[in-house]
């Protein structure tokens, strides 16, 4: 063991910010494509990580049209990093853009799920759900019965409003050993997962352990 | 506008994760060190062999500004042993063992295709990463279409494993399956959790009639709760 590992035990990993910062966001990234329901906004996150972004576009633009080929080639990585970046964080917006659009209603009548959005995710949820309700009233909801205009009636035990499936299977893979027993509700199973430990499970199960961070879904 | 994609990393996907895994390069030209959005990169002063992440290898690979130092499990010898090793167990062989760390890390951000990565285990990205390489960097492969060769005689291996491991799928239980690839994830991912999702569904009528059962047990003994449960199904 030589002065740098002893030195990356006292601080973390040893690693930089940004590069710490890339790993939370790819890690993001890759959990909410995977997850059935929205996850936090990490807002923290995603305002370093703007800024960053919005600097180095601004390094970008100073510096092109400098015909030195050494700072030519400089360039060029710089722009293609900044290109994975922006594509990272749109793909990461799109993703929970697409869950909104699903399940815009359990989301804004859900005060738990209406904290999980950014302030421009609620505005967005709630103008996408105002221009939908005006346009099925004008095109065809007003001519129908009074007692059949709601779009969020759960009369007859059916809910006209659609939410993720709690139960969907997903991959998970533990980042801490977890003391306590994965317990799976409604059966009698329980099993133990140490770090590194991948596993197939429903989402129920181990959601709270991926929103404290101690497992990432893959 | 929003994502239409299903829930999951998609191909493409994974192997732009796996671009972030770090690989050795032996630079061939000075660069100096770069202010990335990832973090600042080493400089490059040829011959000091430099961690560098996989995309900016590739980029400087490709304009001949360097070479690749292919991880070590990428040699037929390696590939050989672990490929007797996935041959002989029905489990997917072992993944390289976790570095000690406080913070978290897990793949792509773990050393495990740089040159000083285990020989003996293939990383969660090895599918991709051997395929990147061999594309873009074969001529500093040592026995390329040896290694090529032994990657499909694993990729067949581990792909019927991934198949026979269906049969031990049940209803509501979990399945374990360490020391997948991320290529495996994303190809199996439909069909495993469709089945997972179709057992527990064929499950839900037990399953609910041992949450009343439990319920009533429970009101049973503490009084009132549980009653107020059952209230709320029906």
């Amino acid at each position: 063991m030589d002065i740098d590992d002893i030195l990356a035990e006292v601080s973390g990993d040893g690693s930089p910010p940004e590069t710490r910062d890339l790993q939370e966001l790819t890690r993001a990234w890759v959990t909410e494509r995977s997850a059935p329901e929205l996850l936090p906004w990490p807002s923290d996150l995603m305002d370093r990580v703007l800024g960053r972004i919005h600097q180095q576009i601004e390094v970008v633009e100073e510096q092109v049209g400098n015909v030195d080929p050494k700072t030519n080639f400089r360039l060029i990585i710089i722009q293609t990093e900044l290109e994975r970046f922006k594509y990272l964080v749109r793909s990461f917006l799109r993703t929970r853009m697409a869950k909104i659009d699903q399940y815009t209603l359990y989301m804004l009548s859900n005060p738990t799920q209406t904290a999980r959005l950014s302030a421009c995710e609620l505005q967005y949820a709630n103008s996408h759900q105002t221009l939908l309700e005006a346009h099925y009233r004008s095109s065809f909801l007003s001519q129908f019965p009074t007692s059949l205009q709601r779009l969020d009636d759960t009369a007859g035990g059916i809910s006209m409003i659609e939410q993720p499936d709690p139960d969907a299977a997903v991959f998970v893979r533990a980042l801490r050993n977890i003391e306590e027993p994965v317990v799976i509700e409604g059966t009698d199973t329980d099993f133990q997962m140490r770090r590194g430990d991948v596993y197939v499970v429903r989402w129920s199960a181990v959601q709270e352990h991926v929103l404290s961070g101690d497992a990432e879904l893959i | 506008m929003a994502l239409t994609l299903p829930p999951g990393l998609t191909p493409p996907e994974v192997a732009f994760l796996c671009e972030m895994e770090l690989v050795t390069v032996i630079p061939r030209q000075r660069l100096e060190g770069l202010q990335l959005l990832g973090g600042p990169t080493v400089p490059l002063i040829p011959p000091h062999r430099t961690p560098l992440p996989l995309w900016l290898a590739l980029l400087l690979k490709r304009q001949n500004r360097a070479n690749i130092f292919p991880p070590p499990w990428l040699s037929p010898s390696s590939l050989d042993a672990i490929l007797q090793l996935e041959t002989s167990s029905p489990e997917f062989s072992d993944t390289p063992p976790l570095p000690r760390s406080t913070t978290p890390v897990s793949p792509p951000f773990l050393p495990s295709a740089t040159a000083d990565a285990p020989p003996d285990a293939l990383p969660y990205h090895w599918l991709e990463l051997s395929t990147l390489l061999l594309e873009a960097a074969s001529d500093d492969i040592p026995s390329a279409d040896h290694v090529r060769r032994l990657l499909r005689d694993l990729r067949e291996v581990r792909m019927a494993k991934l198949r026979a491991g269906v049969e031990v799928l049940e209803g509501g239980r979990e399945v374990k399956m360490n020391g997948v690839g991320a290529m495996e994830v994303s190809e199996g991912r439909a069909f495993i959790g469709g089945v997972v999702d179709g057992l527990r569904k064929l499950g839900a009528g037990r399953e609910i009639s041992r949450r009343e059962r439990e319920g009533e047990e429970g009101g049973l003994g503490t009084g009132g709760e549980g009653d107020n449960e059952d209230d709320m199904e029906y």
